[in-house]
């Protein structure tokens, strides 16, 4: 939500009415999902393997057609991938033959234009604004897992979308790295007024980064509830030891194990 | 990883007792010297046919250049219709069965009907030589192109990358460590096609010169052509190894860290007066 303002439907950025998406024929990944997403709103997703968090996703990114339903952004129907929206994974997908700098580039240089010097000092930037200062010019496999999925957030940065899509972008980090990088994309996320969709296994987590949790089940996947999370944007790590928060984890655990 | 003065000192040695056991063997008469003339004698052929007559250069020169042509050809053709393959599902589906056909028979036994069609000369030997060399960089290519990561994949199709974008700045990048393999093997192909092919008849080549002495009996010239073909195979050899260090610099540890250093210094300047700082250490 943008500062004093009173959030109504028009703000809504991202609306489903009754997504579904049926893999061929028979494998129901997601079942009749209803959800409004709106400007500026951090929402964590969460659910067992398999429930179709992932499909979720790329349908919101354009990469595959919904079976039935609509599914807007911005008002416009969603039918490819779009400018306004940006995805990371949980594996880096950096280019080896290509630097730091270069892959932080890739969503520039697939405009078509020319890379100018301008656009390398916005990619060292961010390379520094994630934390790499000293490695602009190293290759991935000169880097650490941690190290290049920084360079996948510069990345995801670089391509200037207010709509990120991150798929347990952390997931293969290790605890620490983990939670010192949720800071991180906690602070950018709000620095740069992006509305974000984050898909974690991890409830605390979710719960943690998000105004809202989607909480999905699986077989069929469905998008069973969606909690409030009411912290406000600035957080620390002592949230997690209050009350009200392992409330609000036992409420999506509750949600989860019923599924079952 | 540095290889040592003592390695390099034991390799000689080994070497130096291999050579000089082959010389008493033959000089002893243990092996008739008539079939397997002493390294001396060898030597001396090589230094005669190299420098003395100079009778190799030529023959060198027609055999690499069939070599070097026929690679040329069968790689373009091989990477070309790669390619195609790979682009369009149908080509596949439908150039498959030839492909495994072509791939199953002994490509050598091509040769013959090839000289019937492209004559006596050295455009024959291109040929056999392409026809022999152009199956690894095809498959290298097409199983290069398909075996894409699919996150990458979805990357690109996210950023709206168009299918030219997708196929140079992606699957082209991703293949050329095992396209450079298929042409490394294709190289040598090539040099065993034109060798073949100027066994079966010519009129110059070092085929050609090897056949001539063994009917000749002149094993230790035999010998010493051995040796040059071993010469060229070990320059071909050589250049794509240069080559596979240039083009797939990513693989190779000492051309990376080399790049990363060129680039920190090409770009310093946008390093400077980054306003903000790290907002994080690297916890690595
Ligand atoms: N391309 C596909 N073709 C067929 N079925 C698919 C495809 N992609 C996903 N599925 C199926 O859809 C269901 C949901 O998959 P999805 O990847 O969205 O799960 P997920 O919640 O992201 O799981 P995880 O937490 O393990 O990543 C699964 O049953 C999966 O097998
Ligand atoms: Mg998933």
């Amino acid at each position: 939500m943008k500062e004093g303002r009173i959030a109504t439907m028009a703000d809504t950025t991202i609306r489903g009415e009754g997504v579904s998406k049926i893999f061929s024929g028979s494998v129901v990944a997601v079942e009749d999902a209803h959800f409004d997403i709106r400007q500026g709103e951090f929402i964590s997703i969460v659910g067992p393997s398999g429930c179709g968090k992932s499909t979720l996703l790329r349908m919101v990114a354009g990469l595959i057609d919904i079976t039935s339903g609509n599914l807007t952004i911005n008002g416009s129907v969603v039918s490819e991938p779009r400018n306004d929206v940006a995805l990371m994974f949980q594996k880096a997908t950096l280019l080896p033959w290509k630097n730091a700098m270069e892959n932080v580039l890739i969503p520039t240089s697939l405009q078509g234009r020319k890379i100018t010097d301008a656009d390398r000092k916005q990619a060292i930037d961010l390379l520094q604004l994630t934390g790499l200062s000293g490695f602009e010019f190293a290759y991935p496999d000169q880097l650490s897992g941690g190290m290049q999925q920084r360079v996948a957030l510069a990345r995801l940065l670089n391509t200037g979308s207010n709509i990120l899509l991150l798929d347990e972008p952390f997931g293969a980090l290790d605890e620490f790295t983990r939670e010192t990088m949720n800071m991180e994309l906690l602070r950018i996320v709000s620095e740069v007024k992006a509305t974000a969709l984050f898909v974690t296994h991890n409830i605390a987590e979710a719960i943690f980064l998000a105004d809202r949790v989607f909480v999905m089940t699986p077989r069929p996947g469905r998008l069973a509830r969606i909690v409030d999370v009411p912290f406000g944007k600035d957080r620390t790590p002592d949230l997690a030891q209050t009350p009200e928060f392992n409330r609000i984890v036992s409420e999506v655990r509750s949600i989860l194990g019923a599924g079952h | 990883m540095k290889t040592s003065a003592v390695t390099y000192v034991k390799h000689f040695a080994l070497f130096a007792a291999i050579m000089g056991l082959w010389e008493v063997a033959a000089r002893q008469e243990w092996v008739d010297s008539l079939l397997l003339p002493a390294p001396s004698k060898i030597f001396t052929a090589l230094i005669n046919i190299m420098f003395q007559s100079g009778l190799m250069w030529h023959h060198f020169g027609v055999t690499l250049y069939e070599t070097v042509a026929g690679f040329l050809i069968g790689s373009v053709i091989g990477f070309v219709l790669a390619v195609l393959a790979a682009q369009f599902m149908g080509f596949k589906t439908y150039s498959t069965p030839y492909v495994i056909a072509l791939q199953v028979t002994p490509r050598i036994a091509l040769a013959p009907l090839i000289i019937a069609w492209f004559g006596f000369g050295i455009s024959a030997k291109v040929v056999i030589a392409a026809v022999i060399c152009f199956f690894p960089p095809f498959v290298n290519t097409l199983t290069g192109l398909l075996d894409y990561d699919r996150d990458r994949m979805e990357m690109f199709r996210s950023l709206r990358a168009s299918r030219w974008q997708i196929f140079t700045q992606l699957q082209l990048p991703g293949a050329m460590p095992i396209i450079m393999a298929g042409l490394k093997t294709a190289i040598s192909l090539a040099l065993i096609g034109a060798i073949v092919g100027e066994f079966i008849s010519a009129s110059e080549g070092l085929g050609l010169l090897m056949q001539r002495f063994t009917f000749q009996l002149n094993m230790a010239a035999s010998f010493a052509i051995l040796v040059t073909l071993t010469l060229m195979g070990l320059i071909l050899y050589w250049i794509m190894e240069v080559l596979d260090d240039r083009l797939v610099y990513w693989r190779h540890d000492t051309r990376l860290q080399q790049r990363a250093t060129r680039d920190r210094r090409r770009y310093a300047s946008l390093l400077k007066g980054v306003g903000g700082g790290p907002a994080l250490q690297p916890a690595e």
